[in-house]
């Protein structure tokens, strides 16, 4: 028997190099033809390539010799021409060695920057200001001392917001049809209380130090960054933490939290109360019965065997559970 | 027949494009991508690495490629880059904070090799919340004019409402088929 098995086994041995053997060498053969193929497709491309240079070249060239006012259509068209060429490269890559590519691109930027200094020598610019701006209609003001301040860097226009910023040690309140829907920011508090008692779309909370959030039912989602020993009880769609450290979470979402580059986060449910909560959770559209504020994903920590070590759930013992009357 | 043509049959045939959505993480993209395929969008969670969709869309096959944009994955945006006909980038119009790394952000991108010849459609977005950044605004912040490398567009929507979504969607379509679709 076993010699029978060794014969077979010789047998299967042949057969299996044979097989790989002719393999091999039909392998060899399709290498041949796919080069060959290859070489074929990149004559083609590498022709194509020249001639379209050849013809955006051309363009740009007589750049000069056209009326000013069918310039920028010209230009257009250059830029059209170079666009297309660049996809065509693209498409290519499939066949091109990365050498190809790199020429290949170089000639393109080339061009474009031709057309650049075609366009900057033929058609100068009017010079960019603020004058131009739509003036927005709040806070025309802070838009004059910007215009002054402006170093080529856009200054961000300062708009109508709800909220509170740069307070230390108040009470704050804000609610209802103020922000309804809206977006409301609180950011640079230290030591305050915060009441946000109603159903704005979204809400930003951030550079906030030993302060107490206590907000209605947000639609959407509440971001909030660099908060130091705070504690919020807050019900939203999703909840994303940044750059925070000893904060207690009481929480309500609906579908998921995040965190990233936090630690010392404690969550437990929302138990907020308030005249009216209820009818706010209805208009908010979030599920007052649905809520995963056990489910946290810690983005620095994408290991789903152990629990990440940013976040735990907040000791029974210590969980607060009336907030007085607000 | 030349490589050209043969190519450009191939992708006549399918009609199919490859469309990524890229951007800050909050700024509403997978909102985006549910509401343009009519799913509903409050069970929404923030992206922990990607989601595909492919749909048809006055007859084209749009894969879409929706990516996490919390700082932490940005790394990774790079692995989608390959063969992008269309390039979304979707902006919070309202979150005026992080304007100025939306605009580094994107201008970074627009860099890629990878991204040459797409087409850039920017959405600026959450256009419901009062106090949004419009349109015209955004161009400037975002330094739209000197982008030299791509066609692009601004569009104003919301992904809430639904507003504009479609009419954004179907000029990015045009441009690429314009593109793909008839290179001679
Ligand atoms: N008000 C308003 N909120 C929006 C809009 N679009 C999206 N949102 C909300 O913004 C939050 C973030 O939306 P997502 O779609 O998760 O954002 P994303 O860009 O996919 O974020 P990442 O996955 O982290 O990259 C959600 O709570 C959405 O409901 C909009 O047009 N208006
Ligand atoms: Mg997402």
């Amino acid at each position: 028997m076993e010699i029978m098995e060794g014969g077979i086994d010789k047998i299967n041995l042949i057969t299996k190099r044979d097989v790989e053997r002719k393999l091999e060498l039909q392998k060899r053969k399709e290498d041949k033809s796919n080069l060959a193929a290859d070489n074929e497709k990149l004559g083609y491309f590498e022709k194509t390539f020249a001639n379209k240079r050849t013809h955006i070249e051309n363009l740009l060239m007589h750049s000069n010799t056209i009326e000013k006012h069918v310039l920028p259509d010209h230009f257009n068209d250059i830029s059209k021409e170079i666009l297309l060429l660049q996809k065509y490269v693209a498409n290519s890559n499939i066949f091109l060695r990365s050498y190809d590519i790199k020429k290949c691109q170089e000639s393109i930027q080339e061009l474009t920057n031709k057309l650049k200094e075609l366009e900057d020598e033929l058609l100068p610019k009017k010079k960019f200001g603020f004058k131009n701006r739509t003036k927005p209609k709040v806070n025309n003001k802070k838009l004059e001392r910007d215009e002054v301040d402006f170093h080529g860097k856009v200054t961000v226009v300062a708009k109508q917001t709800c909220g509170f910023s740069n307070r230390v040690g108040e009470i704050l309140e804000i609610g209802g049809d103020e922000i309804f829907k809206k977006d409301v920011t609180v950011e640079n508090l230290e030591n305050c209380k915060v009441k946000i008692l109603g159903c704005p779309s979204t809400l930003h909370l951030s550079y906030l130090k030993n302060c107490y959030i206590f907000a209605g039912p947000v639609s959407t989602s509440i971001f909030a960054e660099n908060c130091t020993d705070c504690t919020l009880v807050i019900a939203c769609q999703q909840l994303r933490l940044h750059a925070s450290k000893n904060v207690n979470i009481y929480l309500h979402v609906t579908s998921r939290a995040i965190m990233e580059d936090c630690h010392s986060i404690f969550l437990a449910p929302y138990n907020l109360k308030y005249d009216g909560l209820d009818n706010d959770f209805k208009k908010s559209g979030l599920d007052k019965h649905c809520n995963n504020w056990k489910c946290v994903d810690d983005f620095n920590w994408l290991n789903v065997d152990k629990p990440s070590p940013n976040w735990s759930l907040l000791d029974e013992k210590n969980i607060v559970d009336y907030w007085g009357n607000l | 027949m030349g490589f050209l043509t043969v190519l450009k049959k191939m992708k006549q045939k399918e009609k199919e494009m490859r469309i990524l959505m890229l951007g800050l993480d909050n700024a509403g993209k997978t909102t985006i991508l549910k509401r343009f395929n009519g799913e509903p969008i409050d069970t929404i969670s923030p992206t922990l690495g990607f989601n595909i969709k492919t749909l048809e869309h006055r007859g084209f096959t749009l894969n879409l490629w929706d990516v996490g944009g919390q700082k932490s994955l940005r790394s990774y945006w790079r692995n989608y880059f390959e063969c992008t006909d269309g390039l979304i980038w979707v902006v919070d119009s309202a979150d005026k904070r992080r304007l100025e790394d939306c605009r580094a952000e994107l201008h970074v991108l627009l860099q890629e090799e990878r991204l040459a010849g797409a087409t850039l459609l920017v959405f600026a977005n959450k256009q419901d919340l009062p106090g949004a950044c419009t349109p015209e605004e955004l161009k400037e912040i975002l330094e739209l004019d000197q982008i030299r490398t791509h066609h692009w567009q601004i569009a104003k929507c919301s992904a809430v409402t639904g507003e504009n979504l479609l009419k954004g969607m179907d000029w990015l379509i045009d441009d690429i088929a314009a593109r793909i679709f008839t290179l001679d």
